[in-house]
């Protein structure tokens, strides 16, 4: 009776049909948004500066050594093939950091460098915004410097710069370099010192072969605790610390605090959608307090009028709910296929396309809230009106 | 001898904004079974109020009704409920239908909520039907007919339940008096040949000369009852239906 009802009242099925699939598909199009802007700030970062994570000496990090390149990685090679066959590792990265003074010959400025695997990471790190010239790549004497450092030496790609620094053993050591590009990271402190050489060239110049670090990308994000394991595992020596950790206050606390926002509109989003399937059923049902009363006349208790208005609300929410659910899959199927274009994250300098991640959980979270809410509505309406005296409710338009 | 309703002193009231409206100032009266009963008396006088009452969907709020010599009062709300879903059926001047149902369907719902089988509540639907003639018009939802053949259908419907007291609200205030006259026909054999009470309340002449009683009623009082000698005349109609449900 209850399917039947629905059925036969297209019109009052149809609004709370539709409010229920708006208010559900808003709320599960809502949260794929910002799980699509959180995952794509996440790659972001991942693929700017730290990847999945970095691997140094166990402790390495949490001192400050006067000599630190007595506790960076010896042997790397060796390391980087026992990593390469780990199932969770795709890219690995070695990479040296070290202080050095740069010129021009008329100039002279000092910046950190890193040494890298130019050509690998210009693949992997595609974030780093090259706004002059090309990224470091093969160019064996290539140099690539941060926005602030080449305009405080002057330079541009194609120019010539020396940069001098300490060994290892404490002696002085210079090199020559050809700019091969400027990157502009949109952080002040990061641009105005940073410069990036080919790993090989910081060995020779540091007359070293240890590495600082290795940053890691892995084949996926949610790899990176088994990989962690393995690594605290099988290398007691080294420690493994996830890229969220290493740019805690660029990434984490923008996350955290994105994710602080995103929950108070989504709670306002939930309120207005209860409020509106509230209101639209309580209209369903004041609409059907004649109808309430003919049935009570004829014998029905208010517990088996209120199973057939609860099944109705059931069956209405779950297929509102359905509804809303494929509608937002549809929508975005239809008209976000590319994401929506939204301006650069906090750390970023490019805008990006932000995809909808649907969330199969999240599916089933609305599913479950648009169907309860309508049954809730039903059975808040109807509470006073199933126990209105039936003469009052028979006389009711 | 017993009576399906005895009514003592009644009262019933009602607040209409912040006027105190007395709608029945202490009513007594005797409604023997299978009686066609008529209350009559122009608007306002407290007939509505008092079929409904009697028909369990109003409150008593002081005075008694008994009904088949049990006290309503006393009655559970339980118990009150298998009286309106077996005992009564009920005609509204506003017919009542589920617009979203057709007719065959109005009629049949409350069979199907009394657990009576399909096949026992097909046949009662078509009968009743056939009885008051739609049975060509059952796949009409209510607001595809006119309003005597709603009317009808409602009646149909009452009918369906086989109920021991149909009780009828200005069943022919919506309708002409051609329809009028040939719902009351219906009211009257149902009554005659097959024992079930009419309770109707009207101000119409026409409806109240087919009662056997009618109690005449103004400003909540009952001013005066008459009396009709019951003829009986040919049974033919209502039989086939009455074999159906057993009455």
């Amino acid at each position: 009776m209850a399917l039947r009802n629905l059925l036969r009242n297209p019109r009052r099925t149809l609004a709370v049909i539709l409010t229920v699939a708006i208010g559900t598909g808003s709320l599960f199009i809502y949260h794929g948004f910002n799980t699509g802007i959180l995952r794509q700030y996440r790659e972001n970062i991942i693929h700017a500066r730290y990847g999945h994570g970095q691997i140094n000496t166990k402790g390495y990090r949490d001192h400050i050594f006067e000599k630190p390149w007595e506790h960076w990685i010896s042997d790397y090679r060796t390391l980087e093939s026992q990593l390469s066959v780990l199932p969770e590792v795709k890219h690995i990265f070695p990479r040296v950091e070290f202080f050095g003074l740069m010129s021009n010959g008329r100039i002279n400025v000092s910046g950190k460098g890193q040494g890298v695997k130019g050509e690998l990471e210009a693949k992997f790190f595609n974030q780093l915004n090259i706004i002059e010239g090309k990224n470091l790549d093969q160019t064996p004497d290539g140099i690539l410097l941060g926005k602030g450092l080449a305009h405080a030496l002057n330079v541009h790609a194609g120019d010539r710069v020396t940069v001098i620094s300490n060994t290892v053993h404490g002696s002085m050591n210079a090199g020559d370099f050809t700019v091969s590009g400027v990157f502009h990271t949109g952080v002040k402190e990061f641009d105005d010192v940073y410069f990036r050489i080919q790993i090989e060239q910081a060995h020779q110049l540091l007359d070293t072969q240890k590495i600082e670090s290795i940053a890691i990308g892995l084949k996926s994000f949610e790899a990176w605790g088994d990989f962690q394991k393995i690594i605290e595992n099988k290398f007691p020596n080294l420690e493994a610390t996830a890229f969220a950790v290493l740019d805690k206050v660029n990434y984490q606390h923008s996350v955290d605090w994105l994710n602080s926002q995103f929950a108070v509109t989504q709670l306002i989003i939930l309120a207005i959608v209860i409020l509106g399937i509230f209101n639209t059923i309580s209209i369903s049902i004041l609409e059907r307090k004649q109808e309430i009363g003919n049935l009570r006349a004829n014998g029905e208790s208010l517990s088996e009028v209120m199973v057939l208005l609860g099944t109705e609300g059931l069956a209405l929410g779950i297929c509102g709910a359905v509804l809303g659910i494929m509608g937002a899959l549809a929508f975005n199927s239809l008209f976000l296929e590319k994401g929506i274009l939204m301006p650069p994250a906090p750390g970023i300098t490019k805008q990006e396309y932000v995809l909808i991640q649907f969330q199969p959980l999240m599916a089933g979270l609305v599913f479950v809230l648009g169907t309860f809410c309508v049954v809730l509505g039903t059975v808040c309406a109807s509470y006073k009106i199933i126990r209105m005296p039936i003469a009052e409710a028979l006389r009711s338009v | 001898m017993r009576f399906l309703y005895e009514i003592e002193n009644l009262k019933f009231s009602y607040q209409l904004g912040f006027q105190k409206v007395e709608a029945l100032r202490g009513v007594s009266l005797k409604i023997p079974h299978s009686s066609f009963v008529g209350l009559c008396g122009p608007s306002g006088s407290g007939k509505t109020t008092l079929l409904s009452l009697l028909g369990l969907i109003e409150n008593i709020q002081d005075g008694s009704i008994l009904y088949n010599g049990k006290s309503i009062r006393e009655l559970s709300e339980e118990n009150k409920n298998e009286l309106r879903k077996y005992d009564l059926g009920f005609v509204f001047q506003t017919f009542n239908l589920s617009p979203v149902l057709r007719a065959e369907e109005n009629v049949e719902y409350f069979l199907f909520r009394q657990g009576v089988p399909v096949k026992e509540r097909r046949d009662r639907v078509r009968l009743a039907l056939e009885q008051v003639g739609l049975w060509e018009h059952r796949k009409k939802k209510p607001l595809e007919m006119s309003g005597g053949q709603r009317q009808r259908v409602a009646i149909a419907r009452a009918l369906a339940k086989n109920p021991k007291v149909i009780i009828a609200d200005e069943p022919t205030a919506s309708l002409d008096q051609k329809t009028g006259r040939e719902i009351m026909e219906i009211f009257k054999k149902l009554c005659r040949y097959h024992d079930v009470s009419i309770l109707l309340s009207t101000h119409d002449p026409m409806a109240q000369s087919y009662a056997d009683h009618i109690f005449d009623l103004s400003d909540g009082e009952i001013l005066g009852e008459r009396k009709k000698e019951i003829v009986h005349d040919s049974p033919d109609f209502l039989d086939s239906f009455f074999e159906v449900v057993g009455g």
